[in-house]
């Protein structure tokens, strides 16, 4: 069975966000709620002072804290999926329990104050239980593994772009945008990146371009203390997540 | 005897019971209509700050019916005799403090109904939550059961002893379980601990200290004189002096924390200190007035057993616990989570109008419940020898 795994290389990208915008139309999510985003974040002070940014989806935990906090098993892996996490939103209870959980923060509750006005979901009010229905929606619904609209009251996350990675030929190991018998299966965020800086693959296939770049390139996993184990990994200098300092307390060290 | 001696059976019973009502309806309304009409976006809760007041209202509530469980097993499990007169007041006070708890956070989740089949059809037996579901559930039934026994005069029966023993283990089993939906998130620094079920306790009980103190005088329409002496000297001896010896252990488990807190390098603990909680001049004014302040005033054996700083302290230290337990479940969230400079400071938050309904709507509803008690309950009920035994005795007045 394949484990679906991601390589992000920071060398390559220039936080341009085609990925969370790439995101955001294919799966249809409101304004802030970017289950791909992308971070940004200063450290140090002149004369060394950094600006790093690093892409952000859903790390599809090997060891997921959102699945084992969820009193509903409404979160949950799937091994037979390549291991993604998804949310069933037929069975999701609104606790939010694994938004406290997620050590990523990249769980939304969509149900909240609006990021921007007009508020989409006044603009396109929800129909067939939906939470909001904008006139162009991707034709892929699959409510229990959170793909789709959800309805109110649920929690949503990035599934790999499962419905598209769901339809490749068995066997494919490598997603490759430039292979032109595979693009349309390609999640969205890899398929739009311009310096192609995303990378999709089978990490359970030896071979697989995935693999290699981890081997290769030194692959590191984020926040790896917490023990989360991300079946998403990041390659190049600035791959490490500097701690919080409020923007009023600049790094004095 | 004393049943006559109860003022909520009379007419100050039917004004609160009426003001009772009238808040809830009113809290009730606000909630709905604006659930109805804008769902969860009329809270001040966010994907990255998503527990907010209601959720320290129920815990609040929780922990308090806890506490008052606990109490209630001193007499019950544990035969501290002179806990007798309050026993049956405090499993009523812990079944409906609870009661309503559960209600706010009813009002709270996504999707209410769902949670009824959800939780018991799935069986994650690896959350928390799953296990707060069971215990709390289980905590009911046996308060329930055990106020039935109490009730029907039943007070040394082997059952009642045995429902007895077991709705204590109840209550150590939810409460504990409670703190651990906190204290086992180690992605979340602030309440990682593996010893947060003893400090839930202990200020579960102080609350739940607070909640009885209070509605025994509301009850005697804040006159020692019209209880029934056994009472009055619990009120005058053991009781008060637990009081502060509770109120002291609070203080040092919140100092504890945070000496531990502001001492931690760890930005995601330390910040949370230094620059949330004590950068509020809110949660100084519950820190020093709503538990130093009581517990100096206890401290002093004249005061200790005065009525009326008995109720002031108790009113204090409801309001500085209910504090307490929101700067708790919001502290755990103020230090943005792997949010880059999208979120340059802690997250702002202050609860929505609707998230105040449901406060009130959790402290009309208890408050309604508790005056139907006292009305149509014999709540200072007590085993027939213990009444006796001191009835007789003189007593030195409050
Ligand atoms: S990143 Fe968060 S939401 Fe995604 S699998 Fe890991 S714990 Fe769950
Ligand atoms: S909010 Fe939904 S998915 Fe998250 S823990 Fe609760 S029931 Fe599970």
């Amino acid at each position: 069975m394949a484990k679906w795994g991601m390589v992000i290389d920071l060398d390559k990208c220039t936080g341009c966000q085609a990925c969370t915008t790439a995101c955001a139309m294919e799966n249809n999510t409101l304004p802030g709620e970017s289950w791909q985003d992308v971070l940004f974040y200063h450290e140090g002070e002149y004369p060394s002072g950094q600006m790093k940014w690093l892409p952000r989806p859903c790390m599809q935990c090997e060891k997921p804290s959102c699945v084992y906090v969820c009193p509903t098993r409404a979160t949950y892996k799937d091994e037979n999926a390549g291991g993604i996490v998804f949310v069933d939103w037929n069975k999701c209870i609104g606790c939010k329990y694994c938004m406290i959980a997620c050590p990523y923060g990249v769980r939304f509750y969509a149900d909240e104050k609006p990021l921007i006005e007009p508020d989409m979901r006044e603009v396109y009010p929800g129909q067939n239980k939906q939470l909001w229905s904008p006139p162009y929606q991707n034709p892929d619904e699959d409510w229990r593994r959170g793909i789709g609209i959800q309805p109110p009251g649920v929690v949503s996350k990035c599934t790999f772009c499962y419905h598209k990675v769901s339809k490749a030929p068995a066997g494919t190991v490598d997603f490759d945008e430039d292979n032109p018998a595979v693009k349309e299966y390609v999640p969205a965020c890899v398929r739009t990146c311009a310096p192609k800086a995303r990378y999709f693959g089978d990490l359970d296939a030896p071979d697989s371009q995935v693999n290699q770049l981890i081997g290769d390139k030194h692959g590191v996993r984020l926040k790896d203390h917490t023990g989360n184990k991300p079946q998403v990994y990041y390659l190049g200098a600035g791959a490490g997540v500097p701690a919080f300092t409020p923007a009023d307390k600049g790094d004095k060290s | 005897m004393n049943n006559n001696s109860n003022l909520l059976k009379g007419g100050m019973g039917v004004v609160l019971l009426i003001l009772s009502a009238v808040i809830l309806v009113v809290s009730l309304f606000v909630a709905l209509t604006n659930l109805g009409s804008q769902g969860h976006a009329s809270f001040n809760t966010s994907s990255t700050l998503p527990w907010g007041q209601p959720i320290a209202t129920y815990l609040y509530f929780a922990l308090a019916s806890s506490g008052l469980g606990l109490l209630a097993s001193l007499p019950l499990v544990f035969g501290f005799k002179q806990y007798y007169p309050v026993a049956k007041r405090c499993v009523f006070l812990a079944f409906v403090i609870l009661i309503s708890g559960m209600a706010v956070l009813a009002l709270e989740l996504g999707n209410v109904f769902r949670m009824l089949w959800a939780i018991p059809l799935n069986l994650q037996v690896q959350s928390a939550m799953f296990w707060m579901g069971v215990f709390y559930a289980l905590d009911l039934l046996f308060l329930l059961w055990k106020f039935s026994k109490l009730d029907a005069g039943e007070w040394d029966s082997k059952t009642s002893k045995q429902v007895g023993i077991a709705s204590f283990i109840g209550v150590l089993l939810a409460s504990g379980n409670l703190a651990l939906i906190f204290g086992m998130m180690s992605m979340r620094p602030f309440w990682f601990d593996g010893l947060l079920p003893i400090y839930f306790y202990f200020t579960g009980v102080t609350s739940g200290m607070a909640a009885l103190v209070f509605f025994v005088y509301l009850a005697h329409g804040f006159s020692r004189d019209r209880m029934h002496p056994t009472l009055q000297s619990l009120l005058s001896g053991a009781l008060p002096k637990m009081f502060a010896a509770l109120i002291g252990g609070t203080l040092l488990f919140i100092a504890a924390r945070a000496i531990t807190g502001v001492y931690s390098n760890n930005p995601e603990i330390h910040l949370v200190w230094s620059d949330y909680l004590f950068a509020s001049s809110l949660y100084h004014l519950s820190l020093w007035v709503g538990l130093l302040l009581p517990f100096l005033l206890m401290l002093n054996g004249n005061f200790r057993n005065q009525a009326g700083v008995q109720l002031l302290v108790s009113v204090l230290v409801f309001l500085g616990l209910f504090a307490e337990r929101f700067y708790f479940v919001v502290g755990g969230q103020v230090v943005p989570l792997f949010k880059g400079t999208w979120y340059p400071d802690m997250i702002a938050y202050t609860p929505s109008l609707t998230e105040w309904a449901l406060t009130f709507v959790g402290w009309s509803l208890a408050l309604l419940l508790i005056v139907l008690g006292e009305r149509f309950l014999n709540l200072s009920a007590m085993p027939d020898g213990v009444a006796e035994s001191t009835s007789a005795r003189p007593l030195a007045a409050g």
